[in-house]
This record gives structure tokens, sequence and C-alpha cells, in this order.
């Protein structure tokens, strides 16, 4: 067994290591000029900076994590987003994905991973279904769903806004308000990974035709 | 570019610093040697940090239980300890601590190794704090989500025109 | 307990749990400022730059689209509200967050020009708002291991020492984010079209600049 750790006996230690991580990171920015490198060498920072959060070792440390995560991948979502733009990348054509597999098994495996999804609820559970339903839409041709899954994602967001009032105003109705944050947190988690799905190009047959 | 220098002039310090950084091809290893100068500085300046031990929100390990990681006692419906940075700010505090779904409790019962799945019903520690004491952050979180989506969305859409 | 003076009078305070929002005349000026800069960004109609031709008489009124228009006038209104909220903090780590929303929202406002030379440059910023969070989260992160605390009403008074690293690092974060001493190159983004919601970057930089100053004196 493990003997008796405390919260901190490593701290010093591991912020040393960080440190050294940080310095050898920052030298890599120096000496690199390619923009797909250094994009992906942003995602490292992030997991740096979610290093020294997580040295804290308190539950408050693990609170802080999900934000700072949550921020970094959404920056990089609009970073890439941007690169792809600069650089013109659209019209490259979709690779063939006419194989027969993407065409049957996306909605079980979707179903599947839904079903487990909402077993699981909250953040996690959110993943799980968006996985799911991102790889549905990256292999089946859903067009109009873009603009839908936005909508319902934004009224997830007044969701959760509204059960952090209830709990500032009302806390006594904090059970109503655990189970508003719960699913809203779900459905956001979930549609934001489906929406990354359905960012592909859109004419893919037309495309792979002229190929 | 050589000629421009030589027009322009070795000028100040000042000027030639804000010659360097107006091309923005120079800004990402301007700000890298920053943050690797203030990382070295931490490096010599290490012995100088305690952890303090009186920490919020402390981490306990209770490897008996079947919610380990994050039991922090508490039934359904009663208040468990939390020890928050405003107790007097949230008067129903250690009650989502205390919760568990009925699903997760059946889990709770049946297997010893509740707390490592990822199951993530509403309730426990980490909802006491993301939706409650510290719930503004969340908001914001989400907000910041929802930008970065709207940018890459609207970038995507014009792509497509 | 929470009348104590933190860097003049707290004039009042508004408790979310743990984050107490405090507004003392610095922070009230700062905030009013935001907020007069997004009822701008909300009710004033975008600009029509002027397209000369060279060597011809030819002037054309360029017209941004709709839908770049809408896009930017929401980036713009949600830069504002994050610059607001982050003036009122009163919570090191939620100021962090409403920095880097600022962040994000200003790399938003500079990346809905469709010009390539523009996107090269808004590309870069958002390398280096990325990398900002490291110094940005990381400072944080160092104050509530280091005092145990990341609220600035306990820290206020300099009875808990902050390390300097923790807050060196905040600094480089809020320049990082808000582009702050980097004025100079924010002359490429000025070449982006939309002038009142442009505006809102460099009010938005300043004031978290001006915030995290305060910050740092006052822990």
């Amino acid at each position: 067994m493990i003997g008796e750790i405390m919260a901190g006996d490593h701290y010093l230690p591991g912020i040393a290591i960080i440190c050294v991580a940080i310095v050898i990171l920052m030298t890599t920015f120096f000496r690199e000029y390619d923009d797909l490198h250094r994009l992906i060498l942003t995602g490292c920072s992030e997991v740096v900076a979610l290093c020294i959060i997580a040295f804290l070792a308190t539950d408050l440390a693990e609170a802080l994590i999900l934000p700072g995560l949550v921020v970094s991948l959404a920056e990089l979502v609009a970073l890439s987003e941007i690169y792809i733009n600069k650089e013109g990348l659209g019209l490259v054509p979709a690779p063939d994905r006419t194989i027969e597999v993407f065409s049957s098994a996306p909605p079980i495996i979707a179903a599947i991973l839904v079903i487990y999804g909402i077993v699981l609820s909250g953040f996690t559970g959110g993943a799980v279904a968006g996985v799911g339903l991102l790889f549905y839409y990256l292999c089946l041709d859903h067009k109009e769903r873009f603009a839908l899954l936005e909508t319902v994602s934004g009224y997830a967001w007044v969701l959760w806004v509204f059960a952090f009032f209830i709990f500032m105003m009302l806390p006594a109705y904090w059970f109503f308000a655990v189970m508003m944050a719960g699913s809203a947190i779900f459905v956001k988690v979930t549609i934001k990974l489906a929406l990354i799905g359905t960012m592909k190009p859109d004419q893919l047959l037309e495309e792979t035709d002229h190929v | 570019m050589r000629e421009r220098e030589i027009r322009e002039g070795h000028g100040s310090m000042v000027s030639r610093i804000s010659r360097f950084i107006s091309d923005f091809d120079n800004l990402v290893p301007a700000y890298a040697l920053m943050i690797a100068c203030v990382a070295l500085i931490g490096l010599l300046t290490l012995p100088l940090l305690t952890y303090e031990p009186d920490q919020i929100y402390p981490k306990t390990l209770n490897p008996s239980s079947p919610l380990n990681p994050y039991d922090r006692g508490g039934a359904p419906f009663t208040a468990a300890e939390v020890h928050a940075q405003y107790p007097e700010n949230a008067p129903y505090i250690g009650y989502v601590t205390g919760y568990l779904t009925p699903l997760s409790r059946f889990f709770a019962a049946t297997t010893q190794y509740m707390g490592t799945t990822i199951v993530a019903h509403p309730g426990g520690i980490i909802d006491e704090i993301l939706y409650y004491t510290r719930g503004l952050d969340t908001i914001v979180e989400t907000s910041i989500l929802f930008v970065a989506f709207a940018v890459a969305s609207f970038l995507y859409r014009r792509r497509e025109e | 307990m929470f009348d104590l003076p933190i860097e003049g009078p707290a004039l009042f305070s508004i408790p979310f749990g743990d984050i107490v929002d405090y507004a003392s005349p610095y922070t009230l000026i700062l905030f009013l400022f935001a907020a007069l800069f997004t009822a701008l960004a909300i009710l004033s109609r975008p600009e029509q730059h002027a397209d000369i031709i060279f060597g011809e008489d030819g002037v054309y009124t360029g017209r941004i689209p709709g839908p770049e228009n809408r896009f930017q006038r929401f980036m713009a209104i949600a830069c504002g509200l994050a610059a607001m909220g982050a003036t009122v903090s009163g919570d090191i780590f939620n100021f962090c967050i409403f920095t880097s929303m600022v962040g994000l929202t200003c790399i938003g406002i500079v990346a809905s020009s469709g010009n390539r030379h523009v996107l090269n440059a808004a590309f870069e910023y958002g390398i280096v708002t990325m990398i900002a969070m490291i110094p940005l989260f990381g400072g944080a992160a160092i104050v509530a291991a280091t005092t145990g605390t990341l609220s600035i009403w306990e820290l206020a008074g300099g009875a808990i020492a902050v390390p300097f690293v923790a807050k060196a690092f905040l600094v480089l974060g809020v320049m990082g984010e808000g582009m702050a001493p980097f004025y100079v190159a924010k002359a490429e983004i000025t070449r982006a079209q939309g002038a009142p919601y442009i505006l809102m970057i460099h009010v938005s930089s300043l004031l978290i600049f001006l915030r995290i100053i305060e910050i740092i004196i006052t822990i």
C-alpha cells in the first residue's frame, strides 16, 4: 500500500520540472517557423498549463482543470479553422470515403455510444455521446443539421445559466439546479463534438467524382 | 529589408525594439522568450515557494470507500462537510456533494470501484465546486466554448461558400 | 467582512459563492469604460471605408457584407461583456478565464476579415493567445498553491505573500491574451475592416492590462 502522502509533498520538484518544460517548449517556438507545427506545439503548451494546475493536488485543482481544458480546446478549434482559412485548404478534395462500412456502421455505433453516454451523463457522458454523433455525421451526409445543432446548443447554454441563477438566488432548490446543469452540460458537450463531425466538405460525392 | 534598416536607421533602442515587434512574425518568438525568462527566474527562486498546507477544498483519500478519490462523506439530502472559501455565501453547501443519483448508489453498492469509473452523474464534490461555489467560472467557460465554436463555424461556412 | 479596503474603499460587492465581485473607484471606472464601449458597439453603425484607386480619380465606398458585419458585432459585444466581467472580478482564476475570453473574442474580430494578410496576423495572435494560457493559468495555480486561496479579498493587504513568479506569470499572461504592449504590431489588425468593432480590441486589452496591474499591486 502507498504510505501517507500529503498534498504538496512533491510540489517544489514538480514546479521545477514544469519550469524546465516551459523553457524547452519556448525554445521550440523560437526555432519552429512552420505554421502547422506551431499549431501542434500550442497543444503541448496547454498540457503544461494544465500540469501546473494539477500540482495544486486538491479538489479545487480538478474543478479548475475542467475550465482550463475546455478553454484550450475551444481556442484550438478556432485557431485550426483560421489556419485552414488562411492556407485556403477548403478546396482540397475530400478523401474517398465511400466504403460500405461507413454507410452501415454509423447508426449502430452512434446509437450504442449515445445510449451509453446517457447512462454516464454529465461531462464524460456528453463526450462519449458526442463521439458517437461525430462519427455519425462524419460518415453520413447531413447538410441542414448544422444550424439546428447550434440552436439546441444555445438553449443548453441558457439552461446552464438559468441553473446558476437558481443556485445563487434560490439555493433551497439546489437539487433542481444540479439536475438542470447536469443535463445541460451533457447536451452541450455532445453537440459541440457533433458539430465538429458536420464540419466537412459538403459536396463530398461531387468532388470525389471530379477526382 | 536591408535598405529599410539603413534608411530608418540605427535609431534609439526603443525604435529598434518597436520595429522588431512591428513584424508580427517576430511576435511569437519575442513572447516565448519572455515566458522562458520568467520560467528561468521561477527555477532560480524556487526555494522561496512554499506549499500552503491549509488549502480550500482539500483532497482526502479513503481507499476502503467505493467512491474512493471523490468520497467526501454525506448522504443524499444531507449536507457533507466542505471547506469552501466563503461558506456564508452558500447556505446549502454540502448538499450537492452528498447527493448520489440512484444509479450511482447502485453502482457504489455493487462494486468497490465506483469512484474510478467515468460515470459522471450529477452530484459529488466536483459538481459542488463547478456548479455552485465557483459556478461563475463554469458560466464563463461555456461562454468561451460558445464563442470559439461561433468563430469556427463562421469561418467554416464562409469557406464553404 | 467584505468592507475592508482593497486599493481604495470597496464601493460594493456581489457574492457569487466563492467568487465575490467587487467595485472600487478604480475598477468601477474601468467597468464603466467597458460598458460604454459595449453600448457603442451595440448602437453604432459600421463604417464604410473608402477604396482609392491609384492613378485615377476613382473612390469607391466599400461595404462589409452582412454576415461578416453581424459576426463582428457579436464578437465585439461578447468582448465588451468579457472585459466588463474581468474588470470587476474578485477572484484570480475567474479573472483569468474572463481574460482568455477577451483574447478569444479579439481573435474572432480579427479573423472575420477575409483578407489573407489579416488572417495571417490573426493566426500569429492566436498562437500567442494560446501560449499565454501557460503563464495565465499557471500564475493563478501558483497563487492558489502557495497561499491556499484565490480570492483577492483574502490576499489584499499584504498579509499573505504572493511569490514574485506568480505575479510575473499573471502579467505576462494578460499581455499575451490582450497583446497590450504589442500595440505596434496591432497595426496589422487595423487593416481589417469594421471601425467601431476593431476599436473594441484595443479598449478591452487596455482595460484588462490596467486591471491586472491593480491586482498585482493589491495582492
